[in-house]
């Protein structure tokens, strides 16, 4: 039998056979690696959550036109957009502004893409429906209030177009939205609509992209949309990246701060475990001694023993992470989280180092007992 | 040829004198006992024989190398290649099985043998006990287990610590007639005891008292009491 085989068999038989001590300590190290493990894979999933989470707020990159006309057109926007993939935009809503009355009385008109909006401004309440065919209008709740207009009312819009020419069409109201803010005093209309009663098409005021990334990541988009795409001026929603980023930055933080307290905590209840394992384990740590164990074969024994240990505990916690961070994700972001399986021997690895670094000073400890207490019966 | 000489041995323990001038030998193949009441300085003579403990000053040979002047390290590799030690309490490891427990006398020497390990369980007389743990065997069985492991790196000297004093008659008689076997065969043992029918047994008798040898007598009929001839 070669001396590994034996070796071997003698960890394996120490923590098998003495199932009771052994379990509490890979209790603890099982319960260390479970957090670890979990708190890693919410670590890494987290610009991703908060990211799905914050795009519910609203648009993060808006698009102004840089030159003097005051407008830009859908090739200007399409050429901007060009510097964002394609898998991180969520929505891309261009807007025209202009005004018209209802029953003599003014209101600001919103042209746009509909079906964008409501990608870009998921966090919209909208009482009725989205308008879905022209001729259909969403007004915020301010004119609804004003001119007591409900879903399913018919108004006239009337103004006068780009030529100069007075304008009128009649729409229905699809639906109310309640935003919180100015929007509420908006009239909503597709661009086509408005488009057909100015007389004119094409024009757009301002862009509002919902774009799924990190606040770095948003910078480096707006900076290289500045240098691509000549007459567009991209400009960051503050409110809405410096909040994501300043969360994420206090999240990431918070989910260190409880991993470090928690490795902590497992490599003191492993050392106290081993310490234990050590006391009581003088004895036999004596008679191999006395047998002619060096204090390195004993060094060599307790770490292989806690290196076994770590390595169980970490597959055990590996497992158990996930579905910790899962449920984690489950009930804050109410959304499943993505497995990472190099998590396995990371957290295996991490859980061996870990237990191992544990084990050190009970080692120590077992290296000085004195080979002589086999003959004294202590 | 004597394979031990302690001379002029002293062990100081700070104030306490646990050994005092303390002169034996032990020739190539004899068989001696060492005597004495609690505290006479029977268990420091075994430490400083069985390499465990160094004299305070005095020199001990063992096989022609002063062992009171190595270094631990030395001592240690002394200890497990020159020495078997068998104890009262038996001290078999709990979670390994009775073969398992003799391999790793093998795996600190060298390198473990399970053939060898059996043959020496067989020697004992407990070949089908090879796969049990210790809390599986009796006293008895244990201390058979204990002898095996002892003699399985084939050692110049043999240690042996009240080796019956936790056997009933049956057992000690078993345990007592491997010793003869082993006295027969050639090899060196020193037997530390209280009891005198177990003395009486060996070649020789040291007697301690108070750290100091007070007898060094032959005995008369070595290795030849009852149950002598059983082949173990």
């Amino acid at each position: 039998m070669k001396r590994q085989t034996m070796y071997m068999r003698m960890i394996t038989g120490s923590l098998l056979r003495r199932r009771s001590r052994m379990f509490i300590a890979l209790l603890a190290v099982a319960i260390g690696a479970t957090i670890l493990s979990g708190l890693v894979t919410v670590y890494y999933d987290i610009p991703r959550q908060m990211g799905q989470e914050f795009r519910s707020y609203g648009a993060n990159l808006i698009l102004v036109p840089s030159g003097e006309e005051g407008a830009f057109d859908a090739a200007a926007i399409e050429g901007a957009m060009r510097s964002v993939p394609a898998d991180d935009i969520v929505g891309v809503a261009p807007y025209r502004y202009e005004t018209g009355k209802i029953n003599e009385q003014p209101f600001l008109l919103a042209g746009a893409d509909l079906a964008e909006v409501r990608k870009t401004s998921p966090y919209w309440f909208v009482s009725g429906e989205w308008p879905d065919a022209d001729g259909s209008a969403l007004i915020g709740q301010e004119v609804a209030d004003m001119i007591r207009l409900v879903p399913g009312d018919r108004f006239t819009l009337t103004g006068t177009d780009t030529a100069g020419e007075n304008f009128s069409g009649d729409f229905t109201v699809s639906g109310v939205v309640q935003t919180g803010g100015d929007e509420e005093g908006f009239v909503f209309l597709s661009s086509a609509d408005l488009d057909g009663l100015m007389g004119d098409g094409g024009r757009i005021d301002v862009v509002e992209c919902s774009i799924s990334a990190s606040s770095d990541e948003l910078t480096d988009i707006a900076a290289r949309i500045g240098e691509d795409a000549p007459g567009v001026s991209p400009r960051l929603v503050k409110r809405v990246t410096e909040s994501e980023g300043a969360v994420l930055t206090k999240l990431k933080a918070l989910v260190w701060l409880v991993t470090a307290v928690v490795l902590l905590l497992t490599m003191i209840t492993v050392a106290t475990t081993m310490m234990a394992v050590v006391a009581e384990r003088r004895r036999e740590i004596g008679l191999r001694k006395a047998l002619g164990a060096s204090d390195r074969s004993i060094a060599r024994e307790f770490l292989g023993e806690g290196a076994l240990l770590g390595g169980c505990g970490g597959l055990l916690g590996s497992g158990l992470g996930f579905a910790f961070a899962q449920l984690v994700s489950m009930q804050v972001f109410g959304r499943p989280i993505s497995f990472q399986p190099v998590l396995i021997p990371a957290t295996m690895l991490a859980s061996v180092a870990i237990t191992a670094v544990a084990c050190l000073l009970p080692v120590r400890s077992a290296t000085t007992v004195d080979p002589a207490i086999v003959l004294r019966g202590e | 040829m004597n394979i031990l000489e302690l001379n002029d041995i002293t062990k100081d323990y700070g104030s306490v004198k646990a050994l005092k001038n303390v002169d034996m030998t032990l020739s190539n193949g004899e068989w001696l006992a060492i005597m004495g009441p609690s505290g006479s300085g029977k268990t420091t003579m075994m430490n400083i024989v069985g390499c465990m403990d160094k004299p305070t000053s005095g020199t001990v040979m063992l096989d022609g190398t002063n062992i009171s002047e190595v270094s631990a390290k030395n001592l240690t590799n002394i200890r497990r290649d020159k020495i078997g030690l068998i104890f009262q309490q038996f001290h078999l490891i709990g979670y390994l099985t009775a073969l398992e427990n003799i391999m790793v006398a093998q795996y600190y020497h060298s390198m473990p043998d399970e053939g060898e390990a059996l043959k020496a369980l067989e020697r004992v007389g407990l070949r089908e006990r090879a796969k049990h743990l210790p809390s599986q065997l009796s006293g008895g069985e244990q201390q058979r287990v204990c002898i095996a492991r002892a003699l399985i790196n084939y050692p110049m000297l043999i240690l042996a610590d009240e080796p019956t004093g936790n056997l009933d008659e049956t057992n000690e008689q078993i345990v007592m007639d491997i010793f003869r076997q082993l006295h027969r065969d050639g090899s060196s043992i020193i037997v530390v005891t209280h009891d005198p029918e177990i003395a009486e047994e060996a070649e020789r008798t040291v007697v301690l008292e108070h750290g100091k040898v007070t007898r060094n007598t032959k005995n008369a009929v070595a290795g030849s009491r009852g149950g002598d001839e059983k082949n173990v």
